[in-house]
């Protein structure tokens, strides 16, 4: 039995628009609705937070706030969009300023809509999400509670079907931030899969008998370039990635250096790779609609 | 083997209370709010969802430290409820808080380092009442053995109400409560975010949560003791000392600092020291 359920205790930013929500929310902990009976604890601090309640439209200057919020909190998580503003950018959504919805800088779990959303519908949303959150907790106990579920093993030729439809599936939301849906790892076709198997090295992630990550990786001279991380949209954000790249590094001893590389955009990919300790080091052009990010780590340095 | 008995049956024993007794907090202090509150048992229910949670560090050496915090504070619970020598236990004591202060700097972000800098403001301000409390109970009972102070023929509260009120008015410090919740708070006051407890996430942070249970306990077991005569009494009375604190929690706002501190300083020299003094003067 989990006891996130008994206990969620919540976050809440208003990232912009006219407050009517950000208003509602505090109703709720008011006297009237009482969320504190259900246990829940308004905290104001990202760390100690499970649910992130997130009020208005974000606008440009607001979307790094809500990425460091988001970032910061320990899984399990849970994401509610209160209010239309948040759901979509309601009546802002053509201000200059205004990028739209929360979901379009992080993953959200439950949208409330309403404008100004009520505190019924709030608390409805916040029950919601915590079955959510139980089924992230699930997962989450099933890939970093290991058991033997989860396996990191190199993989064969015989993989390479499974890997590229994972690839497919992985890079759509890379694709849709381009707004290019010609990126190679897009359209490369199995043949072509096939054939970097003679000289990239290739690690999976399998958890029941399914592959779900994978990533390859190549020795040039000291740099041991890796490449094409991809996790299973489903089974994002557990750590499945930093194991991964943490487990291809240890592949290759030899290396002096490693070096990644990402679209300027993916600020989840980038932050990601820095916090593995990876710096930008040079940035190139790629097409009109993408610039490529490269990242370095020095192998001697950085490790903990 | 009674004492391990003791220690055994204290180990386990004063979480539970002392998780129900801020489970109890909660409540009244919701009805005080006219809220209905959350369930009695939801401070466990908080501590066992912490501990499902991922732990997030900035300093993976931040967690030894809280691990200290706990054990140092166990164990002074042990030396207390065993009857030992009260001036340990306030040193022991002293050195768990230093733990958890360190834990802090540690975490090196600007809310913890606010934080624990006010925590050690507030360790400057209740430690002086404490020392004093100590030597009071010396001069009544001659012993600094707390088996001999709680088995003393009258209750200290007849020697001891200065010192009793000087420990009453630091008594929200080491609750954590209003006026005094400078460092960290339960509640939603976030202009310091959480203060100390700012980078302390998972497992860690119920570490804390628990520590705390036991402080609180060890906290009353110190009212306690100028009432030890009739336990009946003492157990109540020390529980109203809780229900004080909790009122004057839902009465006052926080105060700044250099009233925290200059306050309680100056109750520790009244109350306090003119107990003393007067114990001093006065003839048996
Ligand atoms: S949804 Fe309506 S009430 Fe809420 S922030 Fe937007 S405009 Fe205001």
């Amino acid at each position: 039995m989990s006891y996130l359920k008994r206990s969620p205790w919540v976050i809440h930013y208003d990232a912009s628009s006219c407050n009517g929500c950000d208003i509602e929310v505090l109703a709720c902990l008011t006297p009237v609705y009482d969320l504190e009976r259900f246990g829940i604890i308004n905290t104001g601090n990202p760390k100690h937070a499970d649910i992130f309640l997130v009020t208005g439209s974000v606008n440009e200057q607001n979307k790094e706030v809500i990425q460091n919020i988001y970032n910061q909190m320990p899984e399990p998580k849970v994401v509610l969009a209160l209010g239309i503003c948040a759901t979509s950018g309601g009546v802002f959504r053509e201000c200059y300023n205004v990028s739209g919805g929360v979901d379009k800088i992080i993953p959200v779990d439950v949208y409330v809509p309403g404008c100004a959303v009520r505190p019924e519908a709030i608390i409805d949303g916040v029950i919601r999400g915590l079955k959510i959150l139980e089924e992230k907790h699930k997962k989450f106990q099933a890939i970093s509670g290991g058991k033997g579920e989860l396996t990191i093993a190199q993989a064969g030729i015989q993989d390479a079907g499974d890997i590229l439809e994972l690839q497919k599936l992985a890079y759509q939301s890379e694709a849709e931030l381009y707004n290019d849906f010609s990126l190679s790892p897009l359209t490369q076709t199995l043949e072509q899969l096939e054939d970097d198997f003679k000289n990239k090295f290739f690690l999976k992630s399998v958890m029941h008998d399914k592959i779900i990550g994978s990533v390859r990786a190549f020795m040039e001279g000291d740099t041991c370039h890796i490449g094409r991380l991809i996790v299973h949209p489903s089974y994002q954000n557990y750590g499945l990635g930093r194991k991964l790249m943490r487990e291809i590094e240890a592949y290759f001893p030899q290396a002096g250096r490693f070096e990644v590389f990402t679209g300027h955009k993916s600020r989840r990919n980038i932050y990601f790779h820095q916090r593995l300790g990876y710096k930008i080091f040079k940035r190139e052009r790629v097409s009109e609609l993408r610039d490529r990010v490269f990242m370095e780590k020095f192998a001697n340095k950085d490790r903990k | 083997m009674n004492i391990f008995l003791n220690i055994l049956l204290y180990v386990v024993l004063a979480p539970l209370a002392g998780g129900l007794l801020s489970g109890l907090d909660r409540k009244i202090t919701a009805r005080m709010q006219s809220r209905i509150g959350p369930p009695i048992l939801q401070p466990f229910f908080d501590v066992l969802k912490l501990i499902q949670k991922e732990s997030l560090v900035v300093r993976r050496s931040q967690n030894f430290y809280i691990g200290f915090f706990l054990i140092l504070v166990i164990f002074t619970g042990a030396l207390f409820f065993t009857g030992k020598d009260i001036l340990l236990v306030i040193f022991a004591f002293t050195l768990a808080g230093i733990f958890f202060v360190l834990a802090g700097f540690k975490a090196s972000s600007p809310y913890s380092f606010i934080g624990a800098q006010r925590e050690l403001l507030q360790m400057m301000a209740y430690e002086p009442i404490i020392i004093l409390s100590a030597v009071a109970m010396y001069m009544v009972t001659r012993s600094f053995y707390i088996s001999d102070i709680v088995s003393f023929s009258r209750p200290l509260i007849y020697y001891l109400p200065g010192v009793l009120f000087g420990l009453l008015y630091i008594l929200a410090m080491k609750f954590r409560k209003s006026p005094f919740d400078l460092s960290t708070s339960h509640h939603a006051h976030q202009e310091l975010v959480k203060g100390i407890t700012t980078e302390f996430s998972g497992r860690s942070l119920a570490m804390i949560e628990v520590a705390h249970w036991y402080e609180n306990m060890l906290v009353l077991g110190f009212i306690y003791l100028f009432f030890a005569r009739s336990p009946l009494a003492g157990v109540v009375l020390s529980l109203l000392a809780y229900f004080l604190v909790i009122l004057i929690d839902n009465t006052f706002a926080r105060v700044k600092w250099q009233l925290a501190l200059l306050s309680s300083w100056l109750m520790t020299l009244i109350f306090g020291f003119g107990n003393i003094l007067i114990l001093f003067i006065l003839p048996k």
